[in-house]
């Protein structure tokens, strides 16, 4: 029976190989995706560690470590050496004149010692004050070499300019160990990033004794760890981020695999359906029932299994690719297969492919061994009721979860509800497909008859022939491209908001000043140098600090913002949804917390002893937060968090050449403040979408596997067709058109689908309502015009199939 | 007989399968004409070529040596696409069965070869044909819905629509019961009496060739006799 199942397989090559392409891609993206996290975590656990460490000392946040610390534990037993590590604020200047923002800068300074720490991947260490080592991937960022001069930064904000004198790569001990940019001589870096270590490393053989004396020495509250202990701490960390990259990743997998169901199951439909009679022979010589399935589930476990093997390999060599272009900070990276990778591939190939083949083999079964006898041998027609039925339940529970969650107030559980309502919509489509496909298709159909030529009135009535199949291959499609145009959705509609709340409270003519290093907070010293600027008009600086406050006898905790009085309405311009702007007469509160804590225009504030009245009520802002207090009213703490200095009235040249000497300072207009906003987000989208394309190309090779199979049931169809006039190019035309509508009907499904996920999606995340999304045009209209570009690449080898038929053969087929 | 009066006609047509040992000689030098008003029945039992010639003169198949003609166009040199637009403009055909496109109704079957060629439908024609074939009521259906014998007439109809220089029937009474077959072949017959249509039928029946004003009979793909029928009609 294997062997006849097996047989039938090698002689039909072209039938079942656009499933082993869902199958390959389906499986290798699994497969990459486990490669990638896997060399990940050995790149970051284990190449890029150190194993020379006996021990290291860090400090309580109150006690520093010093010089006086190290030669202690320098003293002890055991210890061969003892280097104190100083970590402080350094950044290098890149060649625009300002500080990128790749690093942390805080932690972008240390002292130059021979560990092995650093690596150097040429040059040498400084061995003066006029020299530094710069770590590879902040040299390249700043174009510089050995022998170049670099501009570099510390905490005063001073450039200094010295000569590069190495690159080097760096490696790490312990969980939180961040890459430094630069590195100093000892008495350099001691003048430079202070005198307190921000830990003691002790070198030496014996680990335990070491950790044990120095603990010993030094009494409690100081940390000591093995360096087999901080190994272990950093495998552990690189593994957790190697499993969130993994789970995500396997999201995006997922998708893939079931938009490749969709394609295996209807493929096995259609072989199933075309092997009626092959099956009926079988039971009416004493095949039994069972024996049919399981023919039909063992073909479908030797393709999964040829799929995986393909897939497999694909995806170690996809997994080694990826680990090859993704960039990474001057670490060697590692690439490493572990044997859960193929296990994985293996199992999700055999295991998906089998189940989306299951309802097929289970048909196949059910063929009546007369059927064998008749001419033209058909599989009975399933009815659509329980597969509506339960679409219509599962739209109406996700519409009623959607609707239950709609309103402004949400918590996470109303969230989680929400979203889940979306999801089960979603699927309630894929199982209302069918019926949306007659729905949608019939009264297309009924225009074609009446006003299109036959060609076209052939291909959509032959796309509703059999809408189970239509709705398949269009429900592959339409999986990929709803999560593109529901994340599509998403991103426009936090961008729009973004956008909106933006440009209500900056005026267009607004300059804004802020740390060269995205949201860093500034110094407060900035505000009166803006000041000083020719031709500034009005200056705001909203400096935030968490502090409590008193409303009718009852304690609350709110952002407090200090602002200069006299910027609201010039450099500022919030939305006042009661009330006044006027913070000489009180302070302003925002509508969304004076509603939450009950507070109303009238009342008095009482915040750090000083009592105001509420003059007025702002609305959503992205810039003012919690309650807004003239500055002079309650100066702020030189501390507190100064993000941007707001400036009208000054021209764009006169600030930036104000702030020419300061490369950890930024002047942008209003666009660019935007930008900072919104290009992490369209970062993340651009990345979501070439994840979810997997997902849309193999359900193009479905719409190819769809049509090919179509075209060669209708095989003494198109010879009739030929016979009485079609000329070649007529038949190929009719097999695109068909494909064409398939295509676009998945496409409007999925554009569909996916705006009303995204509606909820954005609902979910900022609590707009749901109808209040922006449709990403762009997007949608790619994503149409793509699905009809789709249509006629996948019907190019069909059509050409199609058109080849021999007209003698088709029509001597009894 | 003249040439003009031919629809039809074929000279030295010879066709041959295969190659070697496999070689088979399906028409081996036929010279034929089938004459316009005329229908004409091709017998012959299984593997005579009977088939094969009337592929051959109704630019199906292709001919390896020899000539056909169609009216005045002669088929042997034509390429794909001329050939097509040929039978589309200039020839019917009736098949022995899975003669219909299952996705269209009778009506947009009958006139699907005038769609293909983007021409009217002259309606006044359309109903005596409709008419003729007893087909009114059931324009509308699609063939799953029409008996065998419905299903063959929609195709008559469709092979008369365009009023073709001729129509090539091959086994058109091959699927059907004694009472569909009377009614098929009395069509046919009327076809040719009543709107001059040329019919070339081919069939191993003796009642289906009983219909036809001559008969040509052929074996081991020659023609071994050509005669005038009895027209039985009956």
């Amino acid at each position: 029976m294997l062997r006849a199942i097996l047989r039938d397989m090698r002689a039909h090559p072209g039938r079942i190989s656009m499933t082993l392409v869902a199958i390959v891609l389906g499986v290798a993206f699994v497969v990459a995706t486990w490669v990638v996290s896997d060399s990940a975590a050995e790149t970051v656990g284990n190449a890029n560690s150190r194993t020379d460490l006996a021990a290291r000392v860090s400090s309580p946040r109150d006690t520093e470590l010093t010089a006086a610390e190290r030669d202690r534990l320098a003293a002890l037993p055991g210890v061969q050496r003892a280097i104190g590590v100083l970590i402080g604020h350094s950044s290098v200047v890149q060649a625009d004149g300002k500080l990128g923002d790749t690093y942390w800068p805080g932690e972008g300074g240390t002292n130059w010692d021979s560990s092995a720490r650093f690596t150097l991947a040429s040059g040498r260490g400084p061995e003066s004050g006029g020299e530094v080592a710069l770590e590879q991937e902040a040299a390249a960022d700043a174009g510089l070499t050995v022998g170049s001069s670099a501009k570099v930064l510390n905490a005063d904000g001073e450039p200094t300019t010295m000569t590069v004198v190495g690159i080097f790569s760096y490696r790490k001990a312990g969980a939180s160990e961040v890459s430094p940019a630069v590195a100093y001589d000892p008495a350099t870096a001691a003048a430079r990033l202070g005198s307190a270590f921000a830990w003691i490393d002790l070198y030496g053989t014996d680990q335990t004794q070491i950790a044990s004396a120095a603990s010993g020495a030094l009494g409690s509250g100081f940390d000591v760890r093995t360096g087999a202990e901080l190994a272990v701490q950093r495998q552990q960390q690189a593994d957790e981020e190697a499993q969130l990259v993994r789970n995500f990743l396997l999201a995006f997998a997922g998708v893939a695999l079931l938009a490749g169901m969709f394609v295996i199951a209807n493929t096995f439909t259609m072989l199933v359906a075309q092997r009626t009679r092959h099956f009926a022979l079988l039971r009416a010589v004493g095949a039994r029932r069972r024996q049919v399935r399981r023919a039909v589930l063992a073909e479908a476990a030797v393709l999964g299994l040829v799929g995986a093997t393909i897939g497999v390999a694909l995806g170690i060599g996809l997994g080694w690719l990826t680990m090859e272009i993704i960039p990474t900070t001057g670490e060697a990276v590692v690439f490493a297969v572990s044997p859960m990778a193929p296990l994985v591939g293996y199992l999700v190939g055999v295991l998906v492919t089998v189940v989306a083949a299951y309802g097929s083999a289970r048909r196949g079964a059910a063929v009546a061994p007369v059927a064998a006898l008749g001419t033209d041998a058909a599989l009975p027609k399933r009815s659509l009721v329980i597969r509506t039925v339960a679409g219509c339940v599962a739209m109406s529970a996700g519409v009623v979860a959607v609707v239950a969650t709609s309103g402004p107030a949400l918590t996470d559980a109303k969230r989680a509800v929400g979203m889940a309502g979306a999801l089960t919509g979603w699927l309630a489509v894929i199982l209302l497909a069918p019926l949306l496909a007659s729905a949608v298709l019939i009264p297309l159909s009924r225009l074609v008859s009446r006003r299109g030529s036959a060609v076209s009135r052939l291909a959509v009535r032959n796309a509703i022939r059999d809408p189970r199949r239509t709705a398949a291959t269009a429900s592959a499609l339409m999986i990929g491209l709803a999560l593109v145009t529901a994340f599509a959705t998403v991103g426009a509609s936090l961008t729009s908001y973004i956008t909106g709340a933006i440009e209500t409270d900056v005026p267009a003519d607004t300059l804004i000043v802020q740390s060269a290093q995205g949201f860093s907070s500034i110094s407060p010293t900035l505000v009166e140098k803006v000041r000083a600027v020719s031709g500034v008009d009005s200056v705001a600086s909203p400096t935030e600090s968490f502090a409590e406050f008193t409303h009718q006898g009852r304690e609350y905790h709110n952002t407090i913002t200090a602002l200069e009085a006299d910027s609201l309405g010039r450099a500022l311009t919030p939305v006042i949804e009661a009330g006044r702007a006027d913070l000489t007469q009180g302070v302003l509160v925002s509508s969304a917390d004076a509603k939450e804590q009950g507070i109303s225009l009238g009342d008095t504030l009482t915040i750090n002893g000083v009592t105001a009245p509420v003059v007025g009520l702002y609305g959503e802002s992205e810039i003012l937060h919690g309650i807004v207090v003239n500055k002079t009213l309650l100066p702020p703490d030189p501390k507190s968090y100064l993000g941007a200095v707001y400036v009208s009235g000054a021209s764009r040249s006169a600030l930036d050449a104000a702030f020419a000497d300061r490369p950890d300072i930024v002047v942008l207009d209003r666009a660019g403040l935007l930008a900072e906003y919104t290009e992490p987000l369209d970062l993340a989208l651009g990345i979501i979408y070439a994840l979810l394309a997997a997902a849309v190309i193999i359900a193009v090779f479905g719409v190819v596997n769809t049509l090919a199979l179509s075209v060669l049931e209708r095989t003494r169809e198109i010879g009739v067709f030929r016979a009485v006039g079609a000329t070649r190019s007529l038949v190929r035309r009719s097999v695109r058109r068909e494909s064409v509508v398939i295509a676009t009907y998945g496409g409007l499904l999925g554009v569909g689908v996916g705006i009303l996920l995204g509606g909820v999606m954005q609902h979910v995340i900022i609590g707009t309502p749901i109808f209040d999304l922006t449709i990403p045009k762009i997007v949608v209209a790619g994503a149409l015009g793509g699905m009809i570009v789709v249509g006629v690449l996948a019907a190019l080898w069909p059509a050409r199939r199609a058109a080849r038929t021999d007209i003698l053969a088709a029509i001597a087929t009894a | 007989m003249t040439i003009s009066n031919a629809a039809v006609r074929a000279a030295s047509l010879t066709k041959v399968y295969g190659e070697g040992d496999a070689r088979v000689v399906a028409l081996d030098g036929v010279d034929v004409s089938f004459r316009r008003g005329e229908l004409t029945a091709i017998m012959g039992p299984s593997g005579s070529g009977k088939s094969t010639l009337m592929h051959c003169v109704a630019g199906l198949d292709r001919a390896t040596s020899g000539q056909a003609w169609v009216g005045d166009v002669e088929l042997t040199g034509l390429a794909d696409d001329a050939l097509t637009m040929l039978r589309r403009d200039r020839i019917g055909f009736v098949f022995q069965a899975f003669n219909l496109l299952p996705t269209l109704n009778a009506w947009e079957n009958i006139t699907l070869p005038l769609d293909l060629a983007g021409k009217r439908v002259d309606r006044a024609f359309a109903d005596v044909v409709i008419d003729a074939v007893g087909l009114r009521d059931r324009l509308g259906h699609r063939p799953s819905q029409l008996s065998g014998g419905q299903q063959q007439r929609v195709a008559c109809a469709r092979a008369l629509i365009s009023k073709p220089d001729v129509v090539f029937a091959d086994e058109p009474t091959g699927a059907l019961d004694s009472h569909s077959s009377a009614e098929l072949l009395g069509f046919l017959r009327r076809s040719v009496v009543e709107l001059g249509q040329t019919v070339v039928m081919v069939t191993h029946d003796p009642t289906a060739a009983s219909y036809a004003d001559r008969v040509v009979h052929l074996a081991d793909g020659r023609i071994v006799s050509e005669q005038l029928a009895t027209v039985g009609g009956a």
